[in-house]
């Protein structure tokens, strides 16, 4: 992708952000780190797992994987970052690729290629669309990966003047493809009602299983132990019958049952007969699991299409398909599988058919 | 209303009190991050910066809630060179109270001085106003001091396409209003 947009859109390139040869070629050195390297911080099960990241001392929310990630390159990886003999010929210091992943001043004009690594079109999305569609067993995520590389290049916005990743206007269907398998993949896999409910089982197990129910910090002190969270550690624990009642649910494959759904595109009334449903139920409901907390959520894409007879324009003016398509708000309601019957017949009282 | 509804609650207060009624992507972005830096609104952002600018794409993720909801709408609007987005809302300022419940309540005036503070900003100066506060912040995170001709030059660096003197202009704009806190 880096190589593509180099070689379409040097022009921008050069005169937008005072790239030359050089800066390019050391550049496309650091992007490939950046992106071999950005979900290193990842706990165990990945995403599953980032509700129990810690809170941040004194700011707001929460620790994010990306922010380990970088903490683990300036430190465990930094020897082998700066050391390696292949870095005679760069210079790097594991704080480029740690200003890159986190998204900082630091990283200067390399900043652009963010979008490659965290963005619309980033190289993770379209890798982890076709391997999950692949290891999965199913055609949702499948979308045409050589065309949209054919067709990748930076646009340049001529009111505001930034820059931004884009396409051209030959590569506009592979691209809307790619939106439309993110949208199947999420309504019909990582937003599954038994897969979500797995979320929901080993985010409470995990949160039985750690020392005050949250990972160790991003810190100096505390980053060694994080990185002694793994998958396998998890597994054993559980099958040891540590999680609690989460995790006998995960050894026996009881989950939790989805009760009651509200639409894909629900509007304000959908959440207000949602609201009904979750005071008829009470103490029925044993977790609600909306779809915009996902990381998988779909969002509303802003892919530049650029044609060489007009300005740029946003990908849902050349596809009606996109234009209409809508933000997927759903909330998920789930019981516990022994209560299925009782919260059935709760539900219909007040919901009609 | 649960929380992540008062924030599409918060979006369409500060999108009806755009003089025009409506604001773009980048300033509904940019507006976003002022308040949560510059006010310290407490809406649960997490920004990160990009060549244009601080974003973070939760901010379009409950853009797309809004409009799934029927709070906002969006719309494209062509110009000769290029396109931008329209986002006007949907409901009066009583539904919209109430959309936005405690959080709304708790950061109204807020919201006030954002919109006041830089209505007058075009897309491009509001990406480069809100990339200065946050070399701002970050030095101020790493224990620095900095004069304003080196916050100016990181930002150079970042955004090379500005004169110095622009970017030190909009930087000494910010300082006399006290926006900036890294800066000696």
């Amino acid at each position: 992708m880096y190589d593509a947009i180099r070689e379409r859109s040097r022009e921008i390139l050069e005169s937008d952000l005072a790239y030359n040869q050089d800066g390019l070629g050391r550049d496309r050195q650091l992007v490939r780190l950046a992106a071999l390297l950005h979900d290193v911080g990842h706990g165990p099960f990945s995403h599953a797992a980032e509700e129990l990241l810690p809170q941040i001392n004194g700011g707001d929310g929460k620790y994010k994987h990306e922010q380990y990630s970088a903490a683990i390159v300036r430190s465990q990886l930094k020897d082998v970052i700066e050391n390696h003999p292949s870095n005679a010929n760069y210079g790097f210091k594991a704080d480029d690729i740690a200003s890159l992943l986190e998204g900082s001043s630091r990283a200067k004009q390399a900043l652009f290629w963010r979008d490659l690594i965290d963005g619309q079109m980033d190289a993770d999305r379209m890798d982890y669309l076709l391997r999950d569609s692949y290891h999965i067993g199913v055609q949702y995520g499948r979308f045409d990966l050589d065309r949209v590389i054919q067709t990748i290049v930076a646009i340049r916005f001529e009111d505001d003047g930034s820059i931004r990743v884009g396409i051209t206007d030959g590569g506009f269907h592979a691209a809307e493809a790619l939106v439309l398998a993110r949208y199947f993949m999420f309504t019909q896999v990582y937003f599954h009602k038994t897969r979500v409910a797995y979320d929901v089982h080993l985010r409470g197990a995990l949160k039985e299983i750690l020392p005050a129910g949250v990972f160790p910090k991003p810190t100096p002190a505390e980053l060694s132990e994080y990185l002694r969270w793994d998958d396998w550690r998890v597994l054993g624990l559980l099958s040891d019958g540590k999680g609690g009642e989460h995790g006998q649910r995960l050894r026996t494959r009881n989950h939790f049952r989805n009760i009651y759904s509200s639409p894909e595109v629900s509007k304000l009334a959908d959440l207000d007969e949602l609201k009904v449903v979750k005071e008829q139920l009470g103490g029925l409901v044993a977790a609600e699991e909306p779809a915009s907390k996902s990381w998988y959520k779909t969002g509303t894409p802003d892919i530049r299409v650029v044609s060489q007879t007009k300005g740029p324009s946003p990908l849902s003016k050349y596809s009606s398909v996109l234009a209409n398509l809508k933000a997927n708000n759903q909330v998920l309601l789930y019981v516990y599988p022994e209560q299925v019957e009782q919260a059935r017949k709760k539900v219909s009282e007040v919901v009609k058919k | 209303m649960s929380t992540d509804i008062e924030r599409i609650g918060v979006l369409g207060y500060l999108v009806q009190r755009a003089p025009s009624g409506w604001v773009g992507r980048t300033t509904l972005m940019k507006h976003c991050y002022f308040l949560q830096e510059l006010r310290e609104a407490h809406l649960g952002y997490s920004f990160s910066l990009y060549s244009y600018g601080p974003f973070d794409s939760a901010v379009l993720s409950d853009l797309g809630e809004g409009e799934a909801l029927g709070v906002l709408r969006e719309e494209v609007i062509s110009y000769p060179s290029g396109y931008g987005y329209q986002i006007s809302c949907l409901l009066d300022p009583e539904q919209i109270a109430e959309v936005g419940g405690e959080l709304l309540e708790r950061y109204q005036r807020d919201i006030d001085w954002v919109v006041q503070e830089f209505q007058n900003y075009s897309a491009a100066d509001l990406e480069l106003l809100s990339t200065l506060v946050y070399a701002d912040r970050e030095a101020l995170a790493a224990g620095e001091e900095i004069s304003m001709a080196e916050l100016s030059r990181r930002v150079k660096e970042v955004k090379p396409r500005f004169t110095n003197d622009y970017i030190l202009r909009q930087a000494e704009s910010l300082d006399r209003r006290n926006l900036l806190s890294a800066v000696v």
